[in-house]
């Protein structure tokens, strides 16, 4: 006798290519969770990406150990967002920007659409700059590497298979294991980081501007407006089923453990430099003194993951403005499809991978406007698109009570709103205008 | 439940199969058609919300544009 597991009793089976019996419950639970599992594991841990590297070892260098709390802090609210996003995915099988498009009007539509694609934009720009920097570091010319680096990302999408993509991208992801080595090498014995994970401390310097504009710095590269945008659409095109949203949720809350666990190894090493009374200005020139100290395999190992960070940051936002684009027009937008299929969808995504690479390449490029501009816009994309998220989360004609905010989702989540506004404000405001700030 | 029910329950469950289909090798789900929904209801809760919205939009920009002005040297320092 056979019958459907109940993770999937809600969907027919036609014609299904590869189904894999089993006879346990439990192998069956893990096969349904293993087939689901990606797209929150991807979304957390690209966003780790070049930006992200660098806030946190900064973080690290700065302030030692004493900003790991607010990583901890951060676990939950990382989760509870990208949760939304899993909901909506499922319920709708659309991505987000079709869904603020046909709810809130084409104004917001548009709105959030040029936002995002400018956003990513820039964002791309500082990922290929990390790429050229650590490049240069390794030895190798970023003009050749840069280029490189961007045909093989276009390549990466264009084989018109999600599954094979989605490998690639989590086997990347999976690659930053090695900070935690990093971490536990670069480390001294003390469990004093464990004492301030758990309970907030002040630094030695007192309560700056400097040091609230890297805990809004933090709060805003651990949450990122791409990702909304990202995770629905991957949801979607993958073709979540209802009754894989346990899964998804696991994999979210996998990733977000993940994420936050590796974002405090990478707070660890850049304690390494605290401890040494080091001034660096990049990570690239951190690894390069830790290996002066550590081995040159540490120096490299720094470096390459660095290069892993932003090819994972480029994939992710490059294809989170794809899909949203292709969303918005009506075009075909699927990485299942091969690209004479989707030739917009494939053409968005090339675009903005080579033209950021090219920018790069172009001397004396703004790159210190380029990323200022990221702050600025990043303080008003989130606030908005987090609003949506949560409205669209209450809208009843769309998900019903089955996947509807309750009403702890909607506590919790308008606190998060308030918050991450009035964070957003200050980190735009002290960028716009800095004299409101004078200490900073 | 008797002994012998209880038997053949545990029986029924040796025997089950349980078929594991990956999502993109599944047969479409028919969700929620957003497309003939039109827009969203506007309740008090969302016009709020909106409302907050174009504040905060107009400040931020406002904010800019008065940074720009500074760097422009038409607004004194």
């Amino acid at each position: 006798m056979t019958m459907n597991h109940p993770a999937t009793k809600n969907t027919l089976v036609a014609n299904p290519i590869q189904p894999i019996q089993v006879s346990n419950k439990w192998a069956a639970h893990a096969l349904t969770f293993l087939m689901v599992f990606g797209p929150g594991l991807i979304v957390m841990e690209a966003d780790n990406d070049a930006g992200a590297v660098s806030t946190y070892v900064q973080a690290g260098a700065q302030y030692g150990t004493h900003l790991l709390w607010l990583l901890l802090l951060l676990l939950p609210i990382c989760y509870f967002v990208q949760e939304m996003v899993v909901r909506l995915g499922i319920a709708t099988g659309q991505g987000h920007a079709a869904m603020i498009y046909r709810r809130f009007g084409k104004w917001w539509g548009r709105f959030s659409l040029a936002d995002l694609l400018l956003l990513n934009f820039l964002t791309l720009v500082t990922e290929f700059a990390a790429i050229a920097l650590v490049l240069g570091k390794l030895g190798i010319d970023p003009r050749l590497g840069v280029p490189a680096a961007g045909l093989g990302l276009t390549a990466l999408v264009m084989t018109g298979s999600y599954r094979r993509w989605e490998r690639v991208v989590v086997f990347l992801c999976l690659l930053d294991v090695a900070w935690f080595a990093i971490a536990f090498r670069v480390h001294a014995g003390s469990r004093e980081w464990l004492r301030h994970t758990v309970i907030p401390s002040v630094p030695a310097s007192g309560f700056t501007a400097g040091w609230l504009f890297l805990v809004i710095a933090i709060v805003g590269t651990t949450i990122a407006p791409w990702q909304l945008f990202f995770q629905q659409s991957c949801v979607a095109d993958k073709r979540l089923r209802f009754s894989d949203l346990r899964w998804a949720r696991l994999d979210t809350f996998i990733g977000a453990v993940f994420t936050i666990l590796v974002a405090g190894c990478m707070m660890l090493a850049g304690n390494a430099a605290f401890q040494r009374h080091w001034d660096f200005t990049d990570p690239a020139q951190m690894a390069l003194q830790l290996g002066g100290i550590f081995g040159p395999f540490l120096k490299n190992a720094i470096l390459l993951l660095m290069i892993n960070a932003a090819v994972l940051g480029t994939t992710t936002i490059s294809l989170s403005s794809a899909w949203a684009y292709g969303e918005v027009k009506g075009w075909p937008h699927s990485l299942q499809k091969p690209v004479r299929e989707a030739p917009g969808f494939y053409a968005v995504y090339g675009f903005c991978v080579m033209a950021a690479a090219g920018l790069v390449l172009i001397p004396k490029a703004p790159l210190q406007l380029i990323i200022l501009s990221v702050q600025v816009l990043a303080g008003l994309m989130l606030p908005s698109a987090i609003v949506f998220l949560q409205l669209l989360l209450n809208d009843k004609e769309v998900l019903g009570e089955r996947f509807a905010n309750r009403r702890w989702n909607n506590l919790v989540n308008w606190t998060i709103v308030v918050v991450l506004f009035v964070l957003s404000l200050l980190l735009a405001a002290q960028v716009a205008a800095p004299r409101l700030f004078p200490n900073s | 439940m008797t002994p012998t029910a209880e038997k053949d329950r545990l029986k029924r469950q040796a025997n089950m199969a349980f078929t594991i289909v990956h999502p993109l090798d599944d047969a479409p789900e028919e969700k929620v058609d957003t497309e003939h929904l039109g827009p969203m209801r506007m309740t008090r809760t969302v016009r709020l919300c909106l409302f907050a919205l174009r504040g905060y939009l107009l400040l931020m920009f406002g904010l800019l544009g008065f940074r720009v002005l500074q760097l422009a040297g038409i607004v004194r320092r």
